[in-house]
């Protein structure tokens, strides 16, 4: 059921659950319950972004050999 | 013997540019692979932590680790996989033993998460006409964040981040078989959750349609 939900069946088994499904009305409702709760969980969790001295700190990763001034562009907002 | 000696140095000086090319191949590489995904790792040390600050501290720690390591990273696997797994290595060594016991929720601490994360975003365009939503969406975070953690953590790396089951395996060091038994019971319990929610706010949960 979880495989289905995940896209983690192969073609022929999900061909295989899909038929199951078609025969069973218990597994029918479960699935269609349990794609809802995927679904909320995704649209209702809220990304947030990294801050953005955050993002430049991480790009700084690496520029040690004093070349910084090259690649003004990648991290233009460090302080 | 002189022209020797001058090709070694020669030699030297060249080895020197090459490494500092390398370098900067690896920086260029590194951020396309590794940095993109930053504000994935920022969200999933938020889950962790349940604070921004921690947050900022744990991203900033994994990458720094990250790009030390970035030569052992093999080519052609998740990049975003890898990170993740550095970040939950680093935050059980750093936080987890002054914090909460798994699985014991403090709901005024989630609160608490909210109004200072919704106050460090300042993203003031959609603050109040999207109050209601931000309200919904408290509620799924709670329903949540009130699963065991071993339920959570599998949900989040699942239906949030879409790993596969094998990579998420990898992170949480357990069989692909548990993990996809700890979705399925997870996913079960979150339902109850949500259901009361859910009918208050639209979602059908009748199954009849």
């Amino acid at each position: 059921m979880s495989c289905a939900l995940d896209g983690e069946l192969t073609a022929k088994e999900e061909q295989e659950f899909l038929q199951h499904l078609s025969e069973c009305m218990a597994c029918a409702e479960e699935f269609i319950e349990a794609k809802k709760t995927k679904m909320i969980i995704r649209e209702k969790i809220v990304r947030f972004n990294a801050p953005q001295s955050l993002v430049d700190s991480v790009l700084k990763l690496g520029v040690t050999t004093g070349r910084q001034a090259e690649e003004p562009l990648l991290y233009n907002q460090f302080s | 013997m002189d022209s020797h000696e001058s090709s070694e140095r020669k030699k030297q000086k060249r080895g020197k540019e090459t490494l500092t090319r390398e370098e900067r191949k690896k920086q260029q590489e590194f951020q396309e692979e590794a940095v993109t995904h930053i504000n994935s790792l920022y969200n999933y040390a938020l889950h962790l932590t349940m604070n921004p600050d921690d947050a900022e501290d744990l991203v900033q720690e994994t990458y720094l680790k990250a790009y030390k390591f970035f030569n052992s990273f093999e080519r052609g696997t998740n990049c975003k996989a890898w990170l993740f797994k550095i970040l939950k290595n680093n935050y059980i060594n750093r936080f987890r033993k002054n914090s909460r016991e798994p699985g014991k929720v403090d709901y005024d601490l989630i609160k608490d998460f909210y109004h200072s994360i919704k106050d460090a975003q300042s993203d003031t365009s959609e603050a109040e006409s999207d109050y209601f939503h931000s309200l919904m969406h408290e509620e799924v975070y709670q329903a949540l964040q009130s699963l065991p953690e071993e339920f959570r953590e599998v949900i989040q790396l699942c239906d949030i981040e879409g790993f596969t089951y094998e990579e998420i395996a990898n992170m949480v060091e357990s069989p692909i078989g548990t993990v996809r038994s700890r979705l399925y019971r997870g996913r079960k319990l979150l339902r109850g959750q949500l259901e009361n929610y859910a009918r208050k706010y639209g979602f059908n949960t009748d199954t009849e349609e």
